[in-house]
């Protein structure tokens, strides 16, 4: 019954995209607002899904490398619908959705299957390291996003092709904004999390750091996010650079977060 | 009654004439009495702007309202004849309606999509019912005339796109930076076009402005018109790294602003993104800046090529603003139809209402041996009667008569229930 919740979720995500998509082709504000309206409504469905589920585990609501996935496409939704809300770019909600979009197909192919847990895992400790991290990476993606659309801005600004698709897009103090806030923002929760698992690998394993192949990605990833809140607030890196490391920042971390388990052995289960 | 409308606009008439009949007509109000006041109009309205001068009226008889209208302007005007003909046209009923709404919505000025145009439309409306010279007709059809433009501006991209120089820049500007409020402009050379961006980059929320000039004499007075401060040129490089938006226009032959100057104002500023325009010819900033981070440089040259390129959208856009306005007018007509048949409805059902009357009349002997119950009880059954018999041709006669052709239906109508003649007698 709770997955009846999740396919609701995942149609009305895939509505949500579509007509986002239908937008920016005709250029129509209404259709943006209902989008966006019916993003927010893919999020309740999902919210109530995430608790209900939650609720029924009793541990934790993230267990598995699928739940994982819908839970990181939640919180790149919810934390776009937050910024909508604020600086009422609803543009980037094109940019948003498709991914999550994305996101919520893969985690459908898995969601419903049976969750047999390591008993080791059945803690508060988990739970915390989990739910901040993926949360992290869900500002890194929106940071990510904005930040594309920052290089699509100013190159358009730049080959003077400022009337059509430019039209659309925010303007670049706007983009840097919403980017830089989602790194800070991204880089605190990111922070929290892996200092919540390192603690907790202490007590389980017995060291802060095991050079598991998870660790080293998200350690690099978060020592360049340090790297450029540091150039930020120093000599004032903006713009471009500022743009192109974010994007970087979040593709290695989408790399530790899907691809390490593919490639490397790992202590984590996702 | 029928809607006509006459006029002349700037593709039909040369200024002169416009001016000329601009002058004579002088107060809105006058004109607006003076065309009331014609046998055959029963509601008017005149429009004057610098590209245009109509006249729309609500009238009885169209051909000869017209050929009334035509004398008016042409005597008002006192134009010669001949050459007024070529100049004027002239609509009736829906293609008035959907000339009316193709001005109102700006398809018909000379810049597509500006928008004074509307606001001028409802002044001349204002002026109109000022002077009681607008009934249910005009009201009906102003009031929708502004619905279709709004829809227009709202549906179509036609005029968001700036079709000016300096609207151009006021646009780039807050692409680049977001919102203008408390940004700063720094004006090389006071040149009349730095001077007229500028007033449009002020209107949108730039507060502090600063002119440098080779002599500072000569910027005073374009400084104090902003509240600016001036600085001569030696002061420059420190100028250009409080800016955020630079406009030059100097005549010097070489670069006034160059590579080593940005550089420095950038780190000053911390990055923060700088947009020039650059108006000059020769150039003033070095061309090397297009190429920087964080700053963007147009030249007049490339402002003129957006120019350019959104009057071209507006054209495509109008194309879809066009099938906006052919709905709303078939909703309008629609409706104007449907009030031909208003008249004949009435006298239907006061022609029933007295013929109860006096059939009540007839039998009032033994209606009045009935107890006051038993009588509103026989009202109330007759008066049901009647309704449902009138109920369906009388929605039924509305429903035919909006999809126009009501004339048969009516006389039909009038002939079945014996209501050309003044049956009231």
């Amino acid at each position: 019954m709770e997955y009846c919740v999740f396919t609701t979720a995942l149609v009305v995500y895939c509505v949500s995209t579509a007509v986002f998509a239908v937008s920016m082709l005709v250029k129509r504000v209404v259709l943006a607002k209902l989008a966006v309206a019916a993003l927010g409504f893919a999020v309740l469905v999902h919210t109530v899904f995430i608790l209900w589920h939650w609720a029924g585990s009793g541990i934790s609501p993230v267990v598995n490398i699928y739940e994982a996935l819908s839970f990181v496409a939640w919180a790149v939704s919810g934390s776009y619908l937050v910024f909508q809300a604020i600086t009422k770019t609803r543009v980037l909600g094109a940019f948003v959705s498709p991914p999550v979009l994305l996101l919520m197909i893969v985690a459908s192919a898995g969601i419903a299957g049976p969750d047999e847990i390591d008993r080791s895992l059945e803690t508060y400790w988990v739970t915390v390291h989990v739910i901040f991290t993926l949360t992290g990476t869900a500002f890194f993606a929106l940071a990510c996003c904005a930040a594309l659309m920052y290089l699509v801005q100013d190159r358009l600004i730049r080959k003077r092709k400022i009337s059509d698709f430019s039209r659309l897009l925010p303007s670049l103090g706007d983009l840097d904004k919403i980017s830089h806030v989602s790194v800070v923002w991204g880089f605190l929760l990111l922070t929290v999390g892996i200092v919540s698992g390192s603690l907790w690998a202490r007590t389980a394993w017995g060291d802060h750091l095991l050079w598991d192949a998870k660790q080293v990605a998200t350690l690099a990833a978060w020592v360049l996010c340090a790297l450029l809140l540091h150039q930020r607030l120093a000599i004032g890196w903006k713009g471009k650079r500022a743009a192109y490391l974010s994007i970087g920042a979040f593709i290695i971390l989408l790399f530790s977060f899907v691809g390490v388990n593919m490639f490397f052995p790992t202590v984590h289960r996702f | 009654m029928n809607i006509v409308l006459l006029g002349m606009n700037h593709k039909s008439a040369p200024l002169e004439l416009r001016e000329r009949l601009t002058i004579a007509c002088g107060e809105e109000q006058q004109t607006v009495d003076h065309v009331k006041s014609l046998p055959q109009v029963k509601e008017a309205l005149y429009l004057a702007t610098c590209n245009r001068v109509e006249v729309l009226a609500a009238v009885d008889n169209p051909d000869r309202a017209m050929d009334q209208l035509k004398d008016f302007i042409v005597t008002h005007g006192n134009l010669p004849l001949d050459d007024m003909e070529a100049c004027i046209y002239r609509y009736r009923d829906d293609e008035a309606v959907r000339h009316l709404f193709r001005v109102a919505a700006s398809l018909d000025s000379m810049v597509m999509g500006e928008p004074q145009i509307l606001g001028q439309v409802k002044d001349a409306y204002r002026a109109s019912v000022e002077r009681k010279a607008t009934g249910v007709l005009l009201n009906r059809l102003l009031h929708h005339a502004f619905r279709a433009a709004k829809r227009v501006r709202t549906e179509t991209a036609i005029s968001s796109n700036a079709v000016s120089v300096g609207y151009t820049a006021v646009t780039l500007a807050k692409k680049i930076m977001g919102g203008l409020a408390g940004k700063t402009v720094l004006i090389v050379g006071a040149g009349e076009m730095a001077e007229l961006v500028t007033r449009h980059l002020v209107k949108n929320g730039v507060e502090s402005i600063i002119v440098a000039n080779r002599t500072v004499e000569n910027a005073r007075s374009l400084a104090e018109s902003f509240d600016g401060q001036v600085v001569g040129f030696e002061s420059l490089p420190g100028a250009v790294g409080e800016a955020d938006i630079i406009i030059t226009s100097t005549g010097a032959s070489g670069y006034v602003i160059d590579r080593g100057m940005i550089t420095a104002a950038l780190r000053r500023r911390r990055n923060r993104l700088l947009f020039m325009i650059d108006i000059a010819v020769p150039r003033d900033i070095d061309p090397v800046a297009a190429a920087m981070d964080n700053v963007y440089l147009y030249n007049i040259d490339d402002l003129q090529a957006v120019v350019d390129e959104n009057l071209k959208t507006r054209h495509v856009e109008a194309e879809q603003a066009g099938r906006i306005i052919d709905e709303e007018v078939e909703n309008f007509e629609r409706w104007r139809h449907s009030l031909a048949v208003v008249p004949a409805i009435v006298d239907l059902r006061e022609k029933v209402e007295s013929i109860t009357r006096r059939e009540f009349d007839r039998c009032g002997g033994w209606l009045d041996a009935l107890g006051e119950e038993d009588r509103q009880n026989v009202e109330i059954l007759v008066n049901g009667i009647i309704n449902k018999i009138l109920h369906e041709p009388v929605t039924g006669l509305k429903e035919v008569c909006e999809d126009g052709g009501a004339e048969e239906y009516v006389a039909a109508l009038r002939r079945l229930f014996g209501l050309e003649d003044d049956f009231r007698r």
